[in-house]
């Protein structure tokens, strides 16, 4: 099975995920299959939701913050802005609560709880989860390929989504019974109108965006997820440990992508010890990942003598990826 | 004609009569205890205000414009000393 099958014999498949440990080549392979499926002639969204993000530095363009960003035709990039969003959404938040009130400040009280919710750790995430949907719900693509924060982050969000749906849900079914009793109130006293509460389609809103945004990454029809590795020890057994709780939160893993694979035909070469016990150390390591995955890796990519960056060298990893690209 | 509407509002009179009697009580009561939902439902959604945090406030967010009027009386409420008498109420 290659990469390129995969895509081929699943196109239902719009949300493409590369996980992996921090370091391993997750920018560079989203970026590499997002410009090969622009060169193909679909409409491709490459964004990042790690606060960290390295589109900017792969396109070698300052991206961040701006939106999609059209980098060749067809291939779009966006790197979300978390602290923007958080400051945006807190603003829309005031801007309602002045307007629900005729107010013309936001009580002090208010206001504090505000700026204090804005500084909790989870904000971040939450902020960019929230704004996926946003993205996503649009539908202005072909492809979305996300680049995934580090397996620990990843695993974090999926769980939050578990966790937000359950809250919501007992929530919900409060907010249910109370509108029973005031529904009993309005009828003794014979009122005609029921005031509908807002709060409860406030939360069914909120509930729909935390299940769209969990089954973009668990969708067993629409999602591809593969996972990065390279052949080293550490390497290989995080990823096995991840792929466990992944499929746990049941995320759909496509396959496995080997980066960094030093070029075997170094070895018939005359070249200094210190590289031949990498290479003896590798191929042991790539001895291991074939015994452990098997047919479920996809590519070897392999280390290149110069760093990643820019579209010449997308262009090659993408043909290393995918077969030649006319 | 106007027989007609002298025995309607004798019948609306007779109505609110009866719910002065019976329903006001229900009604009160139904009222009171959203009232108390009402405060536990801003509790559950706001509580790091009083520093018990219970949600990630992402979410709390898009609520608190909703509860904005009520939440001095909520705070007056789950922070003021209680005694048995509290029970009787």
């Amino acid at each position: 099975m290659s990469l390129a099958k995969v895509f081929e014999e699943h196109p239902e498949r719009r949300y493409i995920e590369f996980g992996g440990k921090g370091g391993l080549g997750k920018t560079t392979l989203s970026a590499a299959t997002a410009y090969w499926l622009a060169k193909k002639g679909y409409k491709v969204l490459v964004f990042s939701v790690d606060p960290q993000a390295s589109l900017s530095d792969i396109f070698q363009r300052d991206i961040f913050g701006k939106g999609a960003v059209e980098i060749i035709p067809g291939l779009f990039a966006q790197e979300i802005d978390a602290d923007k969003r958080i400051k945006e959404y807190q603003d829309e938040i005031r801007r309602k609560i002045l307007d629900m009130y005729g107010l013309d400040k936001v009580p002090d009280e208010v206001e504090r709880y505000i700026q204090a919710a804005a500084a909790e750790p989870a904000m971040e995430e939450s902020a960019i989860f929230d704004q996926v949907v946003d993205i996503v719900v649009k539908g202005d693509y072909d492809y979305y390929i996300y680049d995934l924060v580090p397996l620990g982050h990843a695993l974090y969000y999926l769980s939050m989504a578990t966790v937000y749906d359950q809250w919501i849900d007992k929530i919900t079914k409060l907010r249910q019974e109370m509108e029973e009793y005031s529904k009993v109130a309005s009828i003794m006293q014979r009122k005609k109108e029921f005031e509908e509460d807002k709060i409860l389609r406030e939360l069914q809103e909120i509930r729909y965006r935390i299940n769209t945004s969990s089954s973009i990454l668990t969708d067993r029809e629409k999602t591809a997820f593969f996972f990065v590795i390279i052949p080293e020890e550490m390497a290989i057994l995080d990823t096995e440990k991840a792929a466990k709780l992944f499929a746990k939160y049941k995320v759909p893993i496509s396959g496995y992508v080997v980066n960094r694979v030093l070029p075997p035909e170094l070895e018939s070469q005359n070249i200094p010890e210190y590289l031949r016990y990498r290479l003896e150390m590798q191929k042991k390591h790539l001895a291991t990942i074939k015994e452990k995955f098997g047919d479920q890796v996809l590519a070897y990519v392999p280390e290149f003598e110069r760093d990643i960056t820019g579209l010449d060298m997308i262009h090659r990893v993408a043909e290393v990826l995918f077969g030649k690209i006319d | 004609m106007s027989e007609g509407k002298g025995f309607r509002r004798f019948l609306d009179s007779a109505l609110e009569f009866l719910y002065g009697m019976a329903g006001h009580d229900m009604t009160r009561f139904a009222l009171k205890t959203r009232g108390s939902m009402e405060h536990l439902f801003i509790l559950i959604t706001m509580g790091d205000m009083l520093g018990v945090p219970i949600l990630p406030p992402y979410y709390s967010l898009r609520i608190l414009p909703y509860v904005v009027p009520q939440i001095a009386t909520w705070k007056r409420r789950m922070l003021r000393e209680r005694d048995l008498t509290d029970a009787l109420a």
